[in-house]
């Protein structure tokens, strides 16, 4: 699927006037693969607390928890990641294109965990999809001298 | 008084603005205009407060109503890289953008 994602994404951007880096191709499919593991983490991590009522005794038992502990590495490598994402990308064009993760979370929620889906769920993924071929037909960059008009 | 769902509609409301001051502070770092580490403090700051909300927010809505509210990061983003760092924001990206909130909407309405 990503890797379906990646020509699809790098045919469409091959095809406009600017050349689409494969360092950016790389950074996104990246950014989608680890946002997929900290929602499926996360959600995991912050199920697992016991519910304190206090935001900072959950803190507190966050920083206790390994699975937490998993989000936070997870969210520094994303982080890194995706400051070289923004370094070679409009942040109006990488950030919907990273919204293939909710498609990835998807997939593996029905894969792995055979969660129930229906059609439509389907017609949703296809809509994501739709959105994300739509944002890969517009140049990945603002040209600075149209910025600064 | 405000309800359990109505507060955890809220804070995702909440998270989904603050996800795009943070993201424009971090898309500022990177433009080289100077004074990046102070973008990034902010950025990070900003990002670490979201989060902490966002997993607030999970203990009172199910993942999928989360997911759902939470995608309207996307607009704040869409919107503030346009007006606040002057990208070109295409008709065809915005067509985009809806096409994308819309589908996590189908997506997550049965999560």
């Amino acid at each position: 699927m990503f890797f379906k994602a990646y020509s699809v994404i790098r045919n469409n951007c091959m095809r406009t006037r600017k050349k689409f880096p494969i360092r950016l191709a790389a950074g996104l499919i990246l950014a989608i693969l680890m946002d997929t593991a900290v929602q499926l983490v996360w959600k995991s991590a912050v199920v697992s607390l016991p519910n304190n009522g206090s935001p900072w005794l959950n803190v507190q038992a966050l920083l206790h928890s390994p699975l937490a502990l998993s989000v936070l590495f997870l969210m520094a490598c994303q982080f890194f990641n995706w400051l070289t994402v923004l370094s070679n990308a409009d942040l109006s064009y990488a950030q919907p294109v990273t919204s293939l993760s909710y498609v990835s979370v998807f997939c593996l929620s029905v894969l792995y965990f055979k969660e129930a889906t229906d059609l439509i769920q389907i017609v949703g993924i296809l809509f994501v999809f739709a959105g994300v071929w739509f944002i890969s037909q517009t140049d990945h960059v603002t040209p600075s001298k149209e910025r600064e008009a | 008084m405000m309800g359990q769902n109505a507060f955890g509609v809220f804070l995702v409301v909440i998270y989904a603005l603050l996800e795009g001051v943070a993201q424009v502070f971090l898309k500022k770092s990177v433009l080289g205009s100077g004074h990046w580490y102070l973008w990034i403090s902010l950025g990070v700051v900003i990002l670490l407060i979201e989060k902490m909300i966002y997993s607030e927010a999970l203990l009172f809505l199910d993942v999928g109503a989360a997911y759902t509210i939470g995608s309207l990061n996307l607009i704040a983003v869409t919107f503030m890289s346009r007006c606040l760092l002057r990208e070109k924001v295409t008709t065809k990206r915005w067509i985009g953008v809806c096409l994308i909130f819309i589908g996590v909407g189908l997506v997550a309405a049965r999560t």
